[in-house]
């Protein structure tokens, strides 16, 4: 028999004894043999009564020396007490991995398998944990199937969760009062992932082959849909590559202490430097997020970095080159185009100057840099030759392209949906307004379609006949800054508070400066 | 190593990158990413194949490191786009494009909007276009005929909007589909068109010649035909530039693929 095994993880003294004390008490466990095994010798000792249960205590000092005779002590016990149920406590400093390790071997492989891992929290202290302890902790948070919390106030319920669930998004997580709702889910059975995940994908393929058809008729053409969506994908992968592996190459090859010493002091030199590493990443904007997000990690000012992230798309030289082709070589319209997205990039970084975000842009909460650490605590750190630090860095960069390509596809899948049904709604409710009006509404559009920066200059181009070309260039300005796709993929990392006020800012800022040239003197 | 050791989310993101890597050799050996994307992302897609091999490689060193709790939902950013690739679907087709109504091409619609006021200076003096006509395939410089293939329209293209003077009153066979926009065209014009791709599906737009046709009404929309005219110095809101007199239309095959102007 195969006894299945239910795991306690938390920090030392987040209660795992004395929930597991309150546990073995319950009347409705007396009647199954459990074997309690603990790694870690806590305050509270362990209370065991009768004799159906039994617990064996292993000092941190032989787990780390001796895990095989560990392996051959507990079979042992196994074999003697042909127990129902295993329970273990585990040590709070040290990964789950390792007890993985531990039972996986093949003395205990037979024998014993993890069914359920519990972590235990103390909501007064996990803000604090997270931050300081490492990396068991957070692997041991994105390890668990079950979180229940201690301490917990209604004032700080929704904090915790939130940080939990930000190192675990599966995670469920129950104040440790509400004893009945989460023994009903830990008895559940579930499905392994990878299953659920054939099932999804065979359920996704039938849902295709039955809906187009019909949808096709209410005028959404899914073959278009398709085509565009794997359109974007396959032009934005390669850039967000770029992205990932630079933004990777940042975190790992370029110490904090190295920004903090070369990178210019004065804001003003800190966002000319921007504007010039923004011209030299011959990239678009699906390349410029995840570099934004590496250089904010590393302590770049936020104004030079805010000014790298709106400048890059639209001054870079893919930009100017495709915009020059398009606009068949007016290079006034190239000017203009890079002229006015610059000021509007540095006028968004100066407001980041006199007015610094009062709280953490990260997430909603102070220890967000915690969490998005530990977001990396799959990366085994400590390699220092330069063909571990290329190793490393290539599992960032794939850690960071599945975070960040997950908001991408969704991006590019609303962006393909709108550009099938709604340029036209929006470009016929442009006919008879003003200057202002047209404006408003191709830079709207600039902000829905998500177009890459290196082609949305045809696109403006082909709207030339219908809108004002002051209106063209708001589209072209604002659209590579801040878009659906670019929204959606900041907010993997970044606060919504953030990120709207990002979006109005360089909205306002392109919208005034358009506004004013074009008043000023015409456009083109 | 058994299966049931393996872990399933690592070997989930290996298999994957694997497939995705795959595939994009697939459509690059084929010629079939050209559906999507222009000729230029060929590197960069190359480039793609190298970082998705790279994962799978190191993906299948660490398929026996243990972790608990496995999430693989994340997978679907590279498996959604093979699944796409993978269910039936057709290119975009002339109907399915959707900046028809701008006024058709960004080379043919020369005119801004807003009137005389602003000038745009295209096409003038050459374009960005400045290979010589010898260059060019299918010209009959002695008696001034074009016949223009699949493969040289956008070319073609550039060279008479670039010389206007020289070809205006020469023969031309051009191969196109039939665009006919009632907001853009009078009712004797329709334009033969391609559908020219500056990055990917998502900008697919019409370039072509405005004709000057009796029996536009006749025609299908979106149909292919070769066109055979005389080519004029034309006028379209205002602004210069060539247009096809319509001498005689056949029904043509469908040209494969699109356009790549930057391509």
């Amino acid at each position: 028999m195969i006894a299945p095994v239910y795991v306690l993880t938390g920090f030392l003294s987040a209660g795992k004894t004395s929930f597991l004390n309150s546990l073995l008490a319950r009347s409705d466990w007396r009647n199954i043999r459990i074997l309690v095994i603990q790694f870690e010798n806590g305050e509270e000792e362990l209370s065991i009564s009768g004799n159906s249960c039994k617990k064996i205590l292993f000092p941190l000092k032989e787990l780390e020396r001796q895990p095989k005779e560990i392996a051959r002590q507990i079979r042992h016990h196994l074999r003697e007490g042909n127990y129902d149920e295993i329970w273990i406590e585990w040590n709070g400093i040290i990964p789950l991995a390792q007890l993985q390790s531990l039972l996986s071997l093949p003395l205990l492989r037979s024998r014993c398998k993890i069914r359920r891992v519990v972590h235990i929290a103390d909501a007064a202290e996990l803000e604090k944990l997270l931050g300081r302890t490492g990396k068991a902790l957070p692997e041991q948070i994105a390890n668990s199937d079950f979180a229940l919390i201690r301490n917990e106030t209604a004032a700080d319920a929704v904090k915790i969760r939130k940080l939990l669930r930000a190192v675990n998004p599966g995670l469920r997580a129950y104040s440790i009062e509400s004893y009945d709702d989460f023994y009903r889910q830990l008895l559940r059975k579930t499905w392994p992932p990878l299953s659920v995940f054939i099932v999804a994908v065979i359920l996704l393929s039938a849902v295709y082959l039955v809906a187009a058809p019909p949808l096709t008729q209410i005028g959404l053409p899914l073959n278009k849909i398709v085509n565009v969506f794997l359109g974007i994908i396959l032009q934005a992968t390669p850039f967000l590559l770029v992205g990932v592996l630079i933004s990777g190459a940042v975190e790992i090859f370029i110490s904090r202490a190295a920004i903090e010493s070369r990178f210019p002091k004065t804001n003003l030199a800190g966002m000319m430097t921007a504007v010039m590493a923004g011209f030299c990443l011959p990239v678009c904007d699906c390349a410029t997020i995840p570099v934004f997000h590496g250089l904010v990690r590393k302590g770049i000012p936020l104004p030079a970095a805010v000014t790298f992230m709106t400048a890059a798309p639209v001054i870079n030289p893919v930009v100017i080159f495709s915009t020059y082709y398009a606009f068949n070589g007016n290079m006034r319209v190239v000017a203009l185009r890079v002229i006015l997205g610059l000021a509007a990039a540095l006028a968004v970084g100066v407001t980041f100057v006199i007015f610094p975000p009062k709280k953490h842009i990260m997430t909603d909460n102070s220890p967000a840099r915690a969490v998005c650490e530990s977001s990396y605590w799959e990366i085994e750190g400590g390699e220092t030759d330069f063909l571990g630090k290329i190793s490393l860095l290539f599992r960032h960069a794939q850690i960071e392209f599945f975070n960040m390509g997950k908001f991408l596809a969704f991006g590019s899948f609303v962006s393909a949906v709108l550009q099938t049904v709604a340029p036209k709604t929006l470009a016929s409710s442009a006919s008879g307004g003003g200057l202002i009006l047209s404006l408003l509404i191709m830079m709207s559009m600039g902000f829905l379609l998500s177009l890459c920066s290196s082609s949305d200059a045809v696109i403006a181009r082909a709207f030339a006949s219908q809108f004002p070309p002051a209106a063209l260039m708001g589209f072209m300005i604002f659209g590579p800054m801040m878009d659906i796709k670019n929204a959606l993929m900041l907010s993997s990392v970044f606060s919504g508070r953030f990120i709207a006020r990002l979006t109005f800012t360089a909205f306002a800022a392109c919208f005034a400066l358009v506004l004013l040239y074009a008043g000023a003197g015409g456009m083109y | 190593m058994r299966i049931g050791n393996l872990n399933q989310r690592i070997l989930l993101e290996t298999l994957s990158s694997a497939a995705f890597a795959l595939l994009m050799l697939y459509l690059l050996r084929s010629g079939e990413y050209l559906n999507y994307v222009t000729p230029r992302l060929r590197p960069y897609l190359y480039f793609t194949v190298a970082v998705t091999l790279i994962w799978t490689v190191a993906g299948f060193l660490r398929l026996g490191r243990p972790q608990r709790r496995q999430r693989v939902g994340h997978c679907f950013v590279l498996v959604a786009p093979i699944l796409l690739f993978l269910l039936p679907h057709t290119p975009l087709a002339p109907a399915d494009v959707s900046w028809t109504y701008a006024g058709g091409a960004p080379l043919a619609a020369s005119s801004p909007a807003g009137g005389a006021t602003q000038s745009l200076d295209v096409i003038s003096g050459g374009g960005v276009y400045t290979a010589p006509a010898a260059a060019l395939p299918g010209a009959d410089e002695t008696n001034h005929i074009i016949v223009v293939d699949n493969d040289s329209f956008y070319p073609w293209l550039n060279e008479i909007y670039g010389n206007m003077d020289k070809y205006a009153g020469w023969q031309i066979y051009l191969t196109g589909f039939v665009l006919k926009d009632p907001e853009v065209f009078l009712e004797n014009e329709f334009m033969t068109a391609r559908l020219g791709m500056t990055c990917c599906a998502a900008d697919l737009v019409p370039y072509g010649l405005i004709c000057q046709y009796s029996g536009v009404a006749a025609l299908t929309p979106d149909s292919w035909v070769t066109v055979e005219g005389i080519i004029q110095a034309g006028e379209y809101n205002g602004w210069p530039e060539p247009q096809i007199i319509v001498t005689g239309i056949t029904d043509a095959q469908e040209a494969p693929g699109y356009i790549y102007p930057f391509g």
